[in-house]
């Protein structure tokens, strides 16, 4: 197809979304905010997750299979911290759980920055030579083995928790609710990403970071240690995929030792959308994806309905890859990556 | 031109280095001093690359020993060699290609603890090379190969090396670039940094050495003063294609 005409599909796709979007918004505007918030919300779940894959994928070209279930076992973690360790209920004071819920999340994102960092010492740095696929093979195995860790550690049932932040109205804005479980993930996710994004951007670990993306030989030569380098990306993915683990638990309330796969799966996808490897590209992307969902499943107006949300998220994936496979943010390197 | 006598900077000591089971550097000795500009010379797949490479850490030899200052530095980490004082421009630049110039050059820079004159040492740098001043902004992988050049010297530069391993500065150059890089190479030495200098360009690398080794397949094959090598008639046959 020559450029011009998927040119003017793609102008005329946009157009009746954005007429699908400004009939369902003037069907019913407070419904329809309060649908997107829904959306920003899970978006910055996966934001968080998604940002992992592809800080791994910067610094090594690895799809790192394994990272949901490291997202899954922090939740994991969290929930026996929320359980056993404070034994949390819902009439819990104020002040008890917001001390626990900051404790549970240290502890939780301790766990899983330590557990990917231990992933790549054990599992991927002796492959790093190595031909491409074998790193790969070793991912999804890896994934395998969390999973199953997961699985004896905390059964094969969901673990639910006492739902400690309420999802009673805070204030609103408008006629639109803001929640206080909606309003801590976002409270929690933003300044997590904007520190993210001074560390890569303007400190000298971050320039670390991209030099050794860029070619790790070179970077080598100019003093910087690519081995500990590698290793703290991987602490600060594993780092977020626990705090995404925490939060995920405390918005749904309940977890289980498989659901890495699935949320792993959308987040590597929100992160390929936005360009796999480019920081800001995974969040456009996890928001995206967090608002088709919301608004595929939240509103009214011409909508396909839950039952089509996985479809229209990945025939998006697939229209992406085949029309610009370098993702919504992602530039065209010199390279050629 | 250098005095012969100056404190021995760096010494391979019988260097042995592999790629896997290919044996690479059969036995190298050599030795940089102070205020020199020494030369490698060898033809395509002698090992000068490999020499380079064993003593900036990237290709640990399996026998012999390196010194740099009177400290055996052969078994040390990369990262760490260039923090002992040995900066490099390698082979085919190894610029990062998505990070602007005055990004690259703060990447020579990287492993230096004092940060006070990093303007200082960028100005310096500039000087040389006032194309680079134009081209500060620019991403590095989308200038020419000669631009790429100066980058990848001034960013070695950055690190105010105490020996500076160079790898082909003259490569790919247009013949006008080539006297000029010769020329920088020259001054930079004249400030005060012993340079090892490899070269395909036998030539000119042996005009602004005062020593330099043959290198033939892993093995040193010739050495000496660089004006006496011009003379041997075995280097002017094979390296500097006359009579
Ligand atoms: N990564 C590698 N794997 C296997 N063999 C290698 C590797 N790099 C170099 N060699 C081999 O080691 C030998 C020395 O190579 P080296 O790159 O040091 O040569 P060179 O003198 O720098 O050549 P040139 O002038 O072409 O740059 C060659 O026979 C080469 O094939
Ligand atoms: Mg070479």
């Amino acid at each position: 197809m020559p450029a011009s005409v998927i040119g003017a599909l793609g102008s005329a796709f946009v157009l009746l979304l954005l007429i699908w979007v400004i009939g369902n918004f003037s069907q019913d505007p407070s419904e329809f905010l309060n649908v997107f918030l829904i959306g920003l919300t899970n978006g910055a779940v996966y934001g968080l997750i998604a940002l992992g894959y592809t800080l791994v994928y910067g610094i090594l070209q690895l799809i790192n299979f394994a990272h949901g279930d490291v997202f899954a076992l922090g939740g994991l973690v969290a929930s026996t911290m929320i359980l056993s360790v404070f034994d949390l209920t819902t009439t819990s004071g104020a002040g008890i759980v917001i001390v626990a819920v900051a404790a549970t999340l240290a502890v939780a994102m301790l766990f899983s920055s330590m557990l990917n960092t231990a992933i790549e010492l054990v599992a991927y740095r002796r492959l790093r030579n190595a031909p491409r696929l074998a790193p790969l093979i070793t991912a999804v195995g890896m994934s395998f083995i969390l999973q199953n860790v997961g699985l004896i550690g905390w059964g094969v049932n969901f673990t639910s928790v006492p739902r400690l932040i309420p999802n009673s109205v805070a204030f609103s804005l408008g006629s639109v609710d803001f929640q206080w479980n909606k309003l801590a993930v976002l409270l929690l996710t933003f300044p997590v990403l904007l520190g993210l994004t001074y560390l890569v951007r303007a400190t000298r670990q971050g320039k670390a970071m991209r030099a050794t993306s860029q070619d790790p030989e070179a970077a080598a030569m100019m003093g910087v240690n690519v081995n500990r380098t590698i290793s703290f990306t991987f602490m600060l993915a594993g780092g977020l995929a626990g705090a995404a683990g925490v939060l995920y638990l405390l918005n749904f309330t309940t977890i289980r030792y498989d659901q890495g796969f699935q949320l792993g799966l959308i987040a590597f996808t929100a992160a390929v959308l936005g360009g796999i490897g480019n920081l800001t590209g995974a969040l456009v992307g996890a928001l995206t994806i967090g608002l088709i969902e919301a608004f595929n499943e939240g509103l009214t107006w011409y909508t396909p309905g839950s039952d089509w949300t996985r479809s229209i998220v990945f025939s998006l994936l697939i229209a992406i890859l085949v029309f610009r496979p370098e993702g919504l943010l992602g530039e065209r390197t010199p390279e050629g990556q | 031109m250098a005095e012969q006598s100056g404190n021995v900077v760096l010494s391979l000591e019988d260097v042995h280095t592999y790629y896997g089971s290919i044996h690479a550097l059969k036995g190298v000795s050599l030795e940089v001093r102070e205020g020199e500009i020494v030369t490698l010379i060898g033809a395509n797949g002698a090992g000068k690359s490999t020499t380079l490479r064993s003593i900036n850490g990237l290709n640990h030899p399996r026998e012999g020993a390196i010194r740099f200052q009177g400290r055996e530095i052969t078994k040390d980490p990369a990262h760490a060699i260039v923090k002992s004082g040995i900066a490099q421009s390698p082979e085919g630049r190894r610029l990062f290609p998505r990070m602007s110039v005055l990004e690259n050059l703060e990447m020579g820079a990287f492993q230096r603890e004092d940060r006070t004159t990093f303007k200082e040492d960028v100005d310096r740098v500039f000087e040389l090379f006032p194309r680079l001043a134009e081209r500060r902004n620019q991403k590095a992988g989308t200038m020419s190969g000669g631009e790429q050049q100066m980058c990848a010297i001034g960013r070695a530069l950055m690190a105010r090396p105490k020996l500076l391993l160079l790898d082909e500065p003259s490569m790919g150059l247009a013949p006008i670039f080539v006297e000029k890089i010769f020329e920088i190479v020259r001054e930079i030495n004249a400030q005060g940094t012993p340079i090892l200098l490899v070269e395909q360009n036998a030539l000119m690398a042996l005009d602004a050495a005062s020593r330099g080794y043959v290198l033939e397949t892993g093995r040193i094959a010739l050495e000496g003063p660089a004006k006496d090598l011009r003379e041997n008639e075995q280097v002017r046959k094979t390296y500097l294609g006359e009579g």
